[in-house]
């Protein structure tokens, strides 16, 4: 045996547990969901080849365009939230600042917790009688003091801010020293109009508003992105942006520090910067975090599972959970339209992973 | 003696002891049952079947049971033995993997009813095991404090409706009158009442049948002035949960109300009393709850199968049953036991549940041969009522033209 032949063995030495489970459990499986689509397999008869017909049905159900319709939203949606945000998180991030190992902590957890977990503290939070209501109605109730004491330190920064540029000094709206006199100020006016009765906290009915229900918000009559889906849209945002930012945060490393510099000698504002250097020189990144942003979001399952009856079927099933729910039923299922469906699914995602490749750039140009 | 010697005897061993110690594998629930079936295993199976050297095991199912047993039935590693719940029961007998149980087992020991729960096309699948019915159970307190009668088995729709608004505005807005779950499992009772009917001749359901629409109107119509609540408003997913709170006055609930409240609300005063008559029909309507013992089509020891099905279900080990105040069992001739005469609040909801079994218009709880999304449009019409955010007549158009759909599918 050559030197050369034999480090080819040892190489796949190493690589055959990979490779056999790869061979096992995806091209395998794979190959029978294939195989399982063109046929009449209900888990427990011999499978007999029947052709498109599964396709067919699983196009004509309704269920089944329903939950491509949430999963192309969702898709959508999601994808550019948590890249916008964690572009912008990992910017931030960047920067050095006291305490940032501990900000750079904290924005991560959520990313490490369970998502089960975090749907589950979702629920709770989202529920009739959840914080998110509670907060809404805690909003109502000291709804009065709080825009009285918004009002009041408006005002007061504003005479302030003009009495000092007219004595000469060079004062900015947004001074912190001006502010912190303002926001006492209107505190007390705020707490002395409060003694007087002139306002109070409101009387109001606690906020009852069910999130987990049959609601829509509708373009033209067509129903497109349901509040429960919604609810899971902020959740999913919530704990992927913290990974995709590490992504950015990497990239922002590899920028050099020149293309800033000149940008500051031009005069550009951070903003300009933002859009002119960190954006373009991102691309690479950008690309990558998409690309597993969309891959990532057309599978969502989890969340769906997770919730499962406590919001109507029709308003979170994805896909993904329509591949499952037709797959495990009480004896015989359908599996030949799961797989059909697991089949669809696949190939959009090909699809969308194909034109991104072909019409949006991922090199630094 | 070489290794390899000593290896193939010990395998030739060991399959010689696997083959003369049959066992026997008995599929079930997790949970509660996990606990009473290994004891009624223990006491009533393993004894007589030791003498034949064959062991008993209870093999529980954590989780969604349906879903676990499907996959233990499609790999071929399901029990010899198993549950087979009658609301499921169509989409396993398709799998052909139930044992059709004519000729094997006798029959008559068990309630009419309940052997027809388990029979498609003249072939019996399962022996019932237990069976619970719904029952209206109350919180005495609150009709006490109310100054309202307590609801009685004489009561009609309209009466208890009376008995409940009084009820409210009496004891004010912290406190209701029913929970009232938005699902099949407890309105259909009520639809039952008045003489309505799950699947027509041709297998199809009419939720415009104005039979079907005023049970609906009249279920829904009590969550008017907060009089019925739906047990998401109290934080909680059933009625037990409602009950619990202490501010909820009636349940519609069966048996298993029973242990929950002992441990959960153990203060809690209550009574039970019959699901109310509808006023036109006269009758009252209740679902059977039921799940059998089913023997596996591939069984290798299908006579020891046979024999622990009959040793489940014997006379001793149902007044076991009985007396766990679990479920109720499902042999004729428990009617008259004398657990059922007791007066603790318990015993009376078992008799009330036991005497729900064959009064009125009373049908197995079961979703037909296309699973339990059949009662999917139901729920979310009763859902959407309930919450005041659909009309019921709007809602029902929608439950209708979404029965349409998946029935024709």
């Amino acid at each position: 045996m050559t030197r050369k032949s034999q480090a080819t063995t040892t190489a796949y030495l190493f690589l055959a547990p990979f490779l056999i489970t790869s061979v096992i459990f995806f091209f395998y499986a794979f190959a029978r969901a294939i195989y399982y689509s063109f046929t009449d397999f209900n888990l427990f008869n011999t499978p007999k080849v029947i052709g498109l017909q599964p396709y067919l049905e699983v196009l004509s159900d309704p269920s089944f365009r329903r939950a491509l319709t949430n999963s192309l939203v969702f898709s959508l949606v999601t994808t550019t939230l948590q890249t916008i945000f964690a572009l912008l998180m990992a910017v931030v991030l960047n920067n050095r600042l006291r305490g940032m190992t501990f900000f750079r902590t904290a924005w991560y957890m959520p990313s490490i917790t369970s998502s089960v977990v975090i749907t589950l503290i979702f629920l709770w939070l989202f529920q009739r009688r959840g914080v998110a209501n509670y907060v809404v109605t805690q909003w109502q109730t000291f709804q009065p003091l709080l825009l009285t004491l918004l009002g009041v330190t408006l005002l007061i920064q504003v005479v302030q801010v003009l009495l000092e540029r007219r004595a000469g000094h060079p004062a900015g709206w947004f001074d912190p020293a001006l502010a912190a006199t303002s926001v006492l100020g209107a505190v007390l006016v705020t707490a002395l109009l409060n003694v007087l009765g002139v306002v109070g906290l409101r009387e109001v009915p606690p906020f009852d508003y069910q999130y987990f229900a049959d609601k829509w918000i509708t373009v033209g009559g067509a129903r497109v992105l349901s509040i429960p889906m919604l609810v899971i849209i902020i959740q999913n945002t919530f704990t992927t942006v913290p990974t995709l930012m590490l992504f950015f945060l990497a990239g922002l490393q590899g920028i050099p520090g020149s293309l800033y510099e000149a940008a500051d000698i031009d005069g550009a504002t951070p903003l300009q910067k933002l859009m002119n250097v960190t954006v373009p020189q991102l691309r690479p990144v950008t690309f990558y975090v998409v690309t597993v942003g969309l891959i990532g979001t057309m599978q969502m399952f989890d969340q769906v599972a997770v919730i499962g009856s406590a919001a109507p079927s029709e308003t979170l099933i994805t896909l993904a959970y329509y591949v499952y729910t037709n797959t495990f039923k009480a004896g015989a299922a359908p599996v030949n339209m799961a797989s059909a469906a697991a089949i669809i699914l696949a190939l959009i995602i090909l699809a969308m992973v194909f034109v991104q490749r072909r019409f949006f750039p991922s090199e630094v140009r | 003696m070489t290794i390899r010697k000593v290896l193939l005897l010990g395998l030739a061993l060991l399959a010689s002891s696997a083959a003369a110690q049959k066992t026997i594998r008995i599929t079930g629930y997790g949970g509660t049952d996990q606990t009473l079936l290994t004891d009624l295993i223990n006491r009533f199976v393993k004894p007589t079947m030791a003498k034949q050297g064959i062991t008993v095991v209870y093999q529980p199912l954590q989780g969604d049971y349906n879903k676990g047993l499907t996959t233990l039935l499609a790999a071929n590693t399901a029990g010899d033995v198993m549950y087979l719940p009658a609301e499921t029961l169509d989409g396993f007998v398709a799998t052909k993997k139930i044992l059709p149980l004519n000729g094997l087992v006798s029959t008559t020991p068990f309630i009419k009813s309940l052997n027809t729960a388990f029979t498609r096309d003249g072939k019996l699948y399962a022996i019932a095991k237990d069976f619970n019915t719904l029952t209206l159970v109350y919180n005495k307190d609150l009709f006490d404090e109310a100054g309202v009668a307590y609801p009685s088995n004489n009561d009609t729709w309209t009466t208890l409706a009376t008995k409940l608004t009084a009820l409210k505005q009496k004891l004010g807005s912290e406190y209701y009158g029913i929970c009232l779950q938005p699902n099949f499992d407890r309105f259909g009772a009520f639809a039952y009442s008045t003489g309505w009917k799950q699947f027509d001749s041709k297998g199809k359901t009419n939720l415009a049948d104005p039979a079907f629409v005023q049970a609906f109107n009249w279920y829904t119509g009590l969550a008017k002035d907060k009089v019925g609540v739906t047990p998401s408003e109290v934080s909680t997913d059933w009625g037990g949960g409602c009950l619990k709170t202490g501010k909820v006055a009636v349940a519609v609930e069966g048996g298993w109300v029973v242990n929950f409240l002992r441990d959960n609300a153990p203060n809690l005063k209550y009574g039970t009393a019959l699901l109310p008559k509808n006023d036109a029909t006269g009758k009252r309507g209740n679902f059977l709850y039921t799940v059998g013992y089913a023997i596996n089509a591939s069984t290798k020891n299908r006579a020891a199968a046979v024999k622990v099905l009959n040793l489940l279900t014997s006379a001793p080990a149902q007044q076991y049953v009985l007396e766990q105040g679990l479920a109720i069992p499902s042999r004729t001739a428990l009617i008259n036991n004398a657990y059922f005469k007791k007066t603790e609040a318990g015993a009376q909801n078992a008799r009330l549940v036991f005497e729900g079994a064959d009064d009125g218009n009373v049908r197995a709880f079961t979703f037909g041969p296309k699973g339990p999304d059949w009662g999917k449009p139901i729920n979310e019409a009763l859902a959407a009522v309930l919450s005041g955010q659909r009309s019921a007549a709007d809602a029902l158009k929608k439950a209708q033209s979404d029965m349409t759909t998946f029935q024709g599918r």
